[in-house]
C-alpha cells in the first residue's frame, strides 16, 4: 500500500499547489490591473481637462490645427502632474500637430496607438504594447466626426514598482501557506489513507480465511463485513449443500 | 544601335506612364457653385476650411444675391450653362429658387440633374425642399441649423429645473406655431407646463409689439420659470429692445433658440456655430463628390453637439449663475464689470 | 454496487481533506494580500483624489472668476454626482470655506466629518497657497483635503474614499477563487482516479461482481489473470475457494453417476434422496466454468477516464472567450456581416466534428483506437499552438478546422475504445463513465479559461490549452495498445446518402430530430457559445464572468442529467420529457424580457441547463422507440447515424443562427428570439407527438 499512500499525497500537493498558486496569482493580477486602472484614470483627468480646452476652441470655430494657445496649457497640465511624461496631440492620419516635447511635432505616432483609439468603443482608449504606457482621447467635433486625438504618455514605471512589490508579498505568503500545506494535508491524509487501507488488510485477512468453517467472523468494522458475510454465506450455503449431498450417497450406500 | 533604340523606347515608355500616372494622381478639383444670400458668413468660411483641412480640391464660385431675388434666373441660367459638379445654397429663399418645393418645382426652371446641398435651412421638411429628413428623395440634401426643440428644453432643463414656461410668438409665422406645438408635445412627454402667448395681430393683421410687457409680467404673475424665445424672425426684431429688457425687468431668464436671438441679450441659448455648419456642408459635400453617394441617399441632418452660450452678466443680473458643471462645456460670454461680491 | 461507490467515496473523503487544508491555505493568502492592497492602494487612489480633486478645484476657480460668488455657487453637488459617477470609490466629497463652514457637499456625511472640517491643521492647508493635499481618516473614509483659491484663500475642497473599497476589489478575487476552489475540488477527484490506478478500481468492481454472483449462486469458475496486489490475491483465493468447490461438486456428480450406473433396484431408490438432492443443487447453484467472458476488459475501461477529460477540458477552457479573441482578429468580409464572421470558427469546428464522426468512426477501429486518439490529440495540439499565434481571422479559421479535426478525432476513438470494452450489461455504466468525464470537463474549463484570458491575455490562454492537449497525448500513451475485439461490438459504418436523404423526408423521424433534437443544440451553441461570451464582453464585463456563467449550465447538466435518466426511463413517456425540456429552455432566454441587468444571464443558462439535462437522456431512446419502423428499414446503426448527424449539424447551425438574430435585433433580441423559436418548436413537438403509440424499449446506449 505504500505506492498507493505517496500517490495520493501527490494529488493532494499538486492540487494544492495548483489551488494555491491560481489563487496568488489571481490576487497578483487583480492588484496590477487595479493600480493599471488608478493610475490611467488619473492620468486621463488631466487629458479631459486639455480635450475640453479643445472642443471650446473647436466650437468658437477655430480649426484643430491652429489652436495656437494649446502647447502652452499642455505645458501647464502635464506639470500639473508628475506623473505624466508627454502630452501629444495628433491628426486622424497620426501626425502630431502639437507635443510638449517640441521636437515632436511633425512626426508620426505608432501605429498602435491610432488603432486602439480606432477600436476603442468610447473617446477614451489605451494601448500598453509601447515601452510607455498611453491612454488618450479622441477629438469628435459637432457633427461627431473624429478629428483627431489626445495622447498622454506616462511610464509604467510606477505600476511596474507597485506590482512588483506586492508580488513579492503575496508570492511569500503563497509560498509559506503552500509549506504549511504541504506538511498539513499529507498528515490528514494519512489518517483517511490508513483506514482504507485497514480495510483493504481486513478484507486480505478473512480472504484467507474464507473456507474456514468454524472460524468465527473476525472483529468486524470495515467497511467490506458486508460482502466478507456474503461471500462466507455463500460459501457455507453451497458447502451445506454438497454436504447434504455427500450425507445422501454415503447413506445410499 | 538596336540597343539604345529598345533603351530610349523603354524610357519614353516609362517616361509618359509616369506622366500618366501623375495626370492620375492629381485630381481635377471639383467645381461647386455657391449662392449666398447676404454675403460670406461664417458657413462659408466654414464650408471651404473643411476642403482645406481634408485636401480636397475644389472651385467654388461664389454668387450673391444680395438679398435681392431678382439675380436668382441669372445664376440659375449660368448653372445650366458652366454645370458645376455641385450647388451650394444659404438659407430657405435660395434653396427654394435653385430646386423648388418637393411637389411642385418646374423642371424647366429648377435644377434637378445637378446634385444640390443646403444650409443654414431652419426647417426643411416644413419648407417643403425635402419630403422627410432621413430620406429627402431628390437630388437635394443640407445641413440645418437649429437645434431641436427637446434639445433646447433639456439645454434649458440643466441650466435650472423649471415646472412651468412661458413663450411669446409670432401667430402668422408658421415656423413660429410649429415649434410651440412641439413644445407643447415635449412638455407632456417631459411633465411641465406650456403658457404660449401669441403677439397681437393690428388692425390690418399684421403682428405688433404691442402689450408685449404686458404679457411677459403677466407670464410671470403665472409663475413661469423661463422664457422662451422661438425661432421667430419679428420677435428676433423685437427681443433687443423690447422683450428682453422686459423679461430682465420681471426678472425672468430668457432662452434663445437661434443665435440672434442670443445675440439680443438673453441668458443663455443654444446656438450652433456657422462656421460648423460650415463644415458639416462640406462633408455631406464630400459624400456627393468624392465618395459618389447620390444625394437622394444622404440624409438631412444638423450638427449633434451645439455650443451652449451664456451671457454672464445678465446671469449676475438675474443671480442666476450656471451650475458648475456648465463651466466646462458652457461658451461663456460677457464677463461682469465689477467683481463680484465675495 | 457497493464496492465501486466505495472506492469513490474514500476519493471524496481524501477530496475532502484536500480542500478543507486548501481553504485555509486561501484564507491566509487572502489575508496577506488584503494587507498588501490596503497598503498599496490606498496611497494610489489617494493621489487619484488629488488630481480628481484639482480638476474640480480648476472648475471652481473657473466660476469665480467669472464673477459668481464662491459662497454662491449652484450646482456643486453635480459636480460631485459626476466625480462619483467616474469614480465609484469616491462617495463623498464637500467644499468648506476658510472657517471649516460646510458650504456644498453630497454623499453621505461620515461621523467626525464637522469636526474635521475645523481642525485647526486642515484650516491649515486652506490657508497655506503652497499646501498640495493632505490625507486623514475620518469615521470609515479616507480624506484628502485641498485649498482652493485665487488671490485669496477661499475655501477647502475635500474628498472622501470609501474604506471599503479594497474590500470591494477584493470580492471580485474572491468569486474568482470560488471558481478555483471548485475547479480543484473535480481537478482531484479526477487525478486521484488517475493516480490510484486502474487495478484498483477495477479490481475492486471485480470482488463486488464475484460476491454478487455468488450469492446468487453462481460459482462457475472465471479463467482470469489476477495481478499480484492486495485484491489481485484475494481474488485469487476467492477463485480457489471456488475451485475447491467444483471440485467437490464434481467429484460427488461423478460419485454418484457411478453409484447410479452399477446399482440397481433398492440400491437405486436409496440413491434417490442423493438425486433429488443433486437436482436442487442443480436449481440453486451453477458450477463448471464461466463462458468467455462477453463483458469486455473492464481494467482498461477506467484508463480512458484521464486521457478523455484532459483532451475535452483543453477544448472547453476556450469557450468563454473564443468569440471575444475572433472579434480581436476580425478581418471585414465584404457581403459578411461582421457578427456572422465571429461565428465562423466556432460553425467550422462544429462543422468539421459533425460531419467527420461517421467516418472516423471505422476509420479508428481500422488503426487502432489508441493511435486514433493520439493522432487526433496532436493534430489538436498543433491547432491550438497555431490559434495562439493566429495571424488573423483567416489562418485561425485553418486552425479551428484542425482543432475539430482532432476532437472528432479523439471523440470518436475514445466512443470506440468504450464500445469495445463493455458489453450489454455495462455499456451504460461504460459511457456513464464517459460523459461524466465529459462533463466534469465542462464544468472546469470554462470558468478556468475565462480567468486564464482576463489575466494573462487570449494568446497565452490558447498556449495553456496546447498544454492540457499535451498531458492528454501523455495519459493516452499510457492506454493499453491491445485492441480487444469484443464479440458484442458491431462493425461501424458512415450512413449512405440515400439513407440520409430518406430518413431526412421521413416525418416520424423529423419530427424527433428536425423539432427536438436539432433545435436544443442550436440554442445550447447559439447561447452558450456564441451569445453569451459575446454580449457579456459587449456590456463591459469580463471573460471570467462569461466562464462562470457556462459553469453554471455544465454544472445543471451534471446534476440533473442522472436524475433526469433515471427519472425518464421509469416512466414510459420520454417524449414528455423531451417535450418539457425544449420548453423550459424555450423560456430560458425569455428572462431578458423581464430585466434589463446581465445578472439576468445566470437564470439563462440555469433554466438551459436543466431544460437541456431533462431533454437529454431521453432525446436518443426516443429516436429507438419512436422510428421502429425506420430502424426496421434501414438498420439501427444508419438511423442513429443519421440522427447524430443531424443533430450536430444543428451544433453548427446554432452560432449562425444566433448570429443573424443579433444583427437584427440585438443580442437582448437575439436572446429572446432564439429561445422563442425552440418554445415553438417544442410545442410543435409535443402536439405532433401527443396521439402516438410508443413501443417501450429499454435503453440502450446509443
Amino acid at each position: 500500500m505504500g505506492t498507493i499512500r505517496f500517490r495520493f499525497i501527490m494529488v493532494a500537493l499538486v492540487v494544492s499547489f495548483f489551488a494555491v498558486g491560481m489563487a496568488a496569482f489571481l490576487n497578483y493580477f487583480k492588484y496590477k490591473s487595479t493600480i493599471n486602472n488608478i493610475v490611467k484614470s488619473r492620468v486621463l483627468v488631466v487629458g479631459r481637462g486639455i480635450e475640453n480646452t479643445v472642443q471650446a476652441s473647436l466650437q468658437l470655430g477655430m480649426q484643430f490645427a491652429e489652436l495656437q494657445q494649446l502647447p502652452q496649457m499642455m505645458a501647464r497640465e502635464k506639470s500639473a502632474d508628475r506623473l505624466v511624461r508627454a502630452i501629444d496631440v495628433f491628426d486622424t492620419s497620426g501626425q502630431i500637430l502639437y507635443s510638449t516635447d517640441s521636437g515632436r511635432v511633425g512626426q508620426k505616432v505608432p501605429t498602435v496607438w491610432t488603432s486602439a483609439a480606432q477600436r476603442s468603443k468610447s473617446t477614451e482608449w489605451s494601448t500598453d504594447e509601447t515601452d510607455d504606457l498611453v491612454a488618450g482621447i479622441s477629438i469628435k467635433n459637432a457633427f461627431d466626426l473624429t478629428v483627431g486625438y489626445l495622447a498622454l504618455r506616462y511610464s509604467r514605471e510606477e505600476v511596474e514598482r507597485a506590482a512588483t512589490t506586492a508580488g513579492r508579498e503575496i508570492m511569500l505568503a503563497a509560498l509559506a501557506s503552500f509549506v504549511a500545506l504541504a506538511i498539513v494535508a499529507p498528515l490528514a491524509l494519512i489518517v483517511v489513507i490508513r483506514r482504507f487501507e485497514r480495510d483493504l488488510r481486513t478484507l486480505e485477512a478473512a480472504a484467507s480465511h474464507l473456507e474456514d468453517r468454524n472460524q468465527p467472523p473476525p472483529a468486524a468494522g470495515s467497511a467490506f463485513d458486508g460482502a466478507i458475510n456474503h461471500l462466507r454465506a455463500s460459501l457455507r450455503e453451497a458447502n451445506k449443500a454438497l454436504d447434504d449431498l455427500r450425507a445422501k450417497l454415503d447413506a445410499a450406500g | 544601335m538596336k540597343f539604345v533604340r529598345i533603351l530610349l523606347a523603354l524610357g519614353i515608355a516609362s517616361a509618359l506612364l509616369a506622366a500618366d500616372g501623375n495626370a492620375q494622381t492629381s485630381q481635377r478639383p471639383y467645381r461647386i457653385y455657391a449662392i449666398t444670400f447676404r454675403g460670406m458668413t461664417d458657413v462659408e468660411r466654414g464650408f471651404q476650411d473643411y476642403f482645406t483641412s481634408h485636401r480636397i480640391p475644389v472651385q467654388i464660385t461664389f454668387r450673391d444675391l444680395n438679398r435681392d431675388a431678382s439675380r436668382m434666373p441669372g445664376f440659375l441660367e449660368e448653372i445650366k450653362r458652366t454645370r458645376p459638379d455641385l450647388i451650394y445654397t444659404w438659407g430657405t429663399s435660395v434653396t427654394l429658387g435653385v430646386v423648388g418645393t418637393y411637389d411642385g418645382y418646374d423642371p424647366a426652371v429648377n435644377i434637378t440633374d445637378i446634385p444640390v446641398v443646403f444650409t443654414l435651412v431652419a426647417a426643411p421638411v416644413l419648407a417643403k425642399i425635402v419630403p422627410d429628413l432621413k430620406s429627402p428623395r431628390r437630388n437635394v440634401t443640407g445641413v440645418f441649423h437649429v437645434a431641436p426643440t427637446e434639445a433646447q428644453i433639456r439645454a434649458m432643463q440643466s441650466y435650472r429645473p423649471f415646472k412651468s414656461i412661458g413663450i411669446l410668438y409670432t401667430p402668422t409665422e408658421q415656423n413660429s406655431v410649429v415649434v410651440v406645438d412641439e413644445v407643447r408635445e415635449v412638455s407632456k412627454r417631459m411633465g411641465f407646463s406650456v403658457i404660449a402667448k401669441p403677439l397681437k395681430l393690428d388692425a390690418s393683421k399684421k403682428v405688433t409689439a404691442e402689450g408685449a410687457p404686458e404679457m411677459i409680467r403677466d407670464l410671470k404673475a403665472q409663475n413661469v420659470d423661463w422664457l422662451y424665445l422661438p425661432p421667430d424672425s419679428y420677435l428676433g426684431t423685437q427681443a433687443k429692445n423690447v422683450i428682453i429688457p422686459a423679461a430682465m425687468e420681471a426678472r425672468l431668464p430668457t432662452f434663445a433658440s437661434t443665435e440672434q436671438l442670443m445675440e439680443t441679450g438673453a441668458l443663455t441659448g443654444l446656438v450652433s456655430r456657422y462656421s460648423q455648419i460650415g463644415q458639416f456642408t462640406a462633408y455631406k459635400a464630400e459624400q456627393i463628390l468624392v465618395n459618389k453617394v447620390p444625394a437622394s441617399k444622404i440624409p438631412v441632418e444638423t450638427l449633434t453637439r451645439f455650443s451652449l452660450q451664456v451671457r454672464m452678466d445678465v446671469a449676475e443680473a438675474l443671480r442666476l449663475p450656471p451650475p458648475l458643471p456648465m463651466f466646462n462645456y458652457a461658451e461663456l460670454l460677457n464677463a461682469p464689470k465689477e467683481p463680484a461680491a465675495q | 454496487m457497493l464496492e465501486k461507490n466505495y472506492l469513490w467515496r474514500v476519493y471524496w473523503r481524501l477530496a475532502g481533506v484536500i480542500m478543507v487544508s486548501v481553504v485555509i491555505a486561501l484564507a491566509v493568502v487572502s489575508y496577506f494580500s488584503h494587507r498588501v492592497f490596503d497598503r498599496e492602494l490606498v496611497p494610489e487612489t489617494e493621489q487619484k483624489a488629488a488630481t480628481v480633486g484639482a480638476s474640480v478645484r480648476a472648475l471652481v476657480l473657473k466660476a469665480t472668476s467669472w464673477g459668481v460668488p464662491f459662497t454662491q455657487l449652484y450646482g456643486a453637488d453635480q459636480t460631485f454626482g459626476d466625480v462619483f459617477e467616474e469614480n465609484p470609490e469616491f462617495t463623498y466629497a464637500a467644499i468648506t470655506d476658510s472657517d471649516g463652514t460646510l458650504l456644498f457637499s453630497r454623499g453621505r456625511e461620515p461621523d467626525g466629518a464637522r469636526e474635521y472640517f475645523h481642525a485647526p491643521s486642515i484650516l491649515a492647508v486652506g490657508l497655506d497657497p503652497t499646501a498640495t493635499w493632505k490625507a486623514t481618516k475620518v469615521g470609515n473614509l479616507y480624506f484628502i483635503a485641498m485649498p482652493i483659491a485665487s488671490d485669496k484663500p477661499l475655501g477647502i475642497l475635500h474628498i472622501g474614499i470609501d474604506g471599503k473599497f479594497v474590500d470591494n476589489v477584493l470580492l471580485e478575487v474572491l468569486l474568482d477563487v470560488v471558481v478555483v476552489l471548485v475547479v480543484s475540488l473535480f481537478f482531484t477527484l479526477e487525478l486521484l482516479n488517475f493516480m490510484a490506478g486502474a487495478r484498483l478500481a477495477s479490481g475492486l468492481g471485480e470482488f463486488g461482481q464475484q460476491v454478487e454472483r455468488m450469492r446468487s449462486g453462481d460459482f462457475t469458475a472465471t479463467a482470469r489473470v489476477r495481478a499480484n496486489d492486495e485484491i489481485g490475491r484475494l481474488l485469487r483465493r476467492i477463485d480457489a475457494a471456488i475451485d475447491h468447490l467444483n471440485v467437490r461438486y464434481e467429484f460427488l456428480v461423478g460419485e454418484l453417476e457411478d453409484k447410479l450406473r452399477s446399482a440397481t433396484g433398492t440400491r437405486r431408490d436409496a440413491l434417490k434422496p442423493a438425486m433429488t438432492a443433486l437436482e436442487s443443487i442443480r436449481s440453486r447453484f451453477r458450477f463448471g466454468s464461466a463462458p468467455a467472458s462477453a463483458e469486455g476488459d473492464e481494467m482498461n475501461l477506467n484508463r480512458i477516464r484521464a486521457p478523455l477529460f484532459a483532451f475535452i477540458l483543453a477544448e472547453e477552457m476556450t469557450r468563454s472567450y473564443l468569440p471575444s479573441y475572433v472579434n480581436q482578429l476580425l478581418v471585414a468580409i465584404p457581403g459578411v456581416s461582421p457578427q456572422v464572421v465571429i461565428g465562423l470558427p466556432i460553425m467550422i469546428f462544429m462543422l468539421i466534428v459533425a460531419l467527420g464522426q461517421p467516418y472516423l468512426g471505422s476509420w479508428s477501429e481500422r488503426v487502432g483506437r489508441r493511435r486514433a486518439m493520439l493522432i487526433g490529440a496532436s493534430i489538436a495540439t498543433v491547432g491550438f499552438a497555431a490559434t495562439s499565434l493566429a495571424f488573423n481571422l483567416y489562418d485561425l479559421l485553418l486552425w479551428r478546422s484542425l482543432g475539430g479535426l482532432g476532437y472528432a478525432m479523439v471523440f470518436v476513438a475514445a466512443q470506440g475504445y468504450v464500445l469495445d470494452r463493455t458489453g450489454h450489461t455495462n455499456r451504460a455504466q461504460g459511457f456513464a463513465l464517459f460523459i461524466g468525464a465529459i462533463m466534469v470537463a465542462t464544468v472546469c474549463g470554462p470558468s478556468i479559461g475565462g480567468i486564464l484570458a482576463d489575466n494573462i491575455g487570449f494568446r497565452a490562454s490558447f498556449a495553456v490549452s496546447a498544454v492540457m492537449a499535451m498531458l492528454s497525448i501523455l495519459a493516452i500513451a499510457r492506454l493499453p495498445a491491445t485492441e480487444p475485439r469484443s464479440p458484442a461490438a458491431r462493425p461501424s459504418r458512415a450512413p449512405r446518402m440515400r439513407e440520409v436523404m430518406a430518413l431526412l423526408f421521413n416525418k416520424r423521424f423529423m419530427t424527433l430530430t428536425g423539432l427536438a433534437a436539432m433545435p436544443a443544440k442550436v440554442i445550447l451553441t447559439g447561447v452558450c457559445f456564441y451569445l453569451v461570451p459575446l454580449y457579456i464582453v459587449s456590456i463591459g464585463n469580463t471573460s471570467a464572468m462569461a466562464g462562470r456563467m457556462l459553469m453554471v449550465y455544465a454544472v445543471m447538466m451534471v446534476m440533473i442529467v442522472p436524475l433526469s435518466a433515471t427519472l425518464s426511463d421509469n416512466s414510459m413517456r420520454r417524449d414528455r420529457y423531451v417535450s418539457i425540456g425544449l420548453i423550459i429552455s424555450g423560456l430560458s432566454g425569455m428572462l431578458l424580457l423581464v430585466s434589463d441587468s446581465f445578472l439576468v444571464l445566470f437564470g439563462v443558462v440555469f433554466l438551459l441547463g436543466l431544460g437541456q439535462a431533462l431533454s437529454i437522456a431521453a432525446q436518443s431512446a426516443l429516436v429507438s422507440e419512436h422510428c421502429h419502423e425506420e430502424i426496421r428499414i434501414y438498420g439501427h446503426d444508419a438511423v442513429y447515424g443519421v440522427y447524430r448527424l443531424l443533430e450536430r449539424l444543428g451544433n453548427a447551425m446554432g452560432p449562425l443562427i444566433a448570429s443573424l438574430l443579433v444583427i437584427f435585433w440585438g443580442y437582448q433580441g437575439a436572446f429572446v428570439a432564439i429561445s422563442a423559436m425552440v418554445l415553438v418548436c417544442g410545442i410543435a413537438f409535443t402536439i405532433a407527438t401527443r396521439g402516438y403509440e410508443f413501443e417501450p424499449v429499454t435503453a440502450t446506449a446509443p
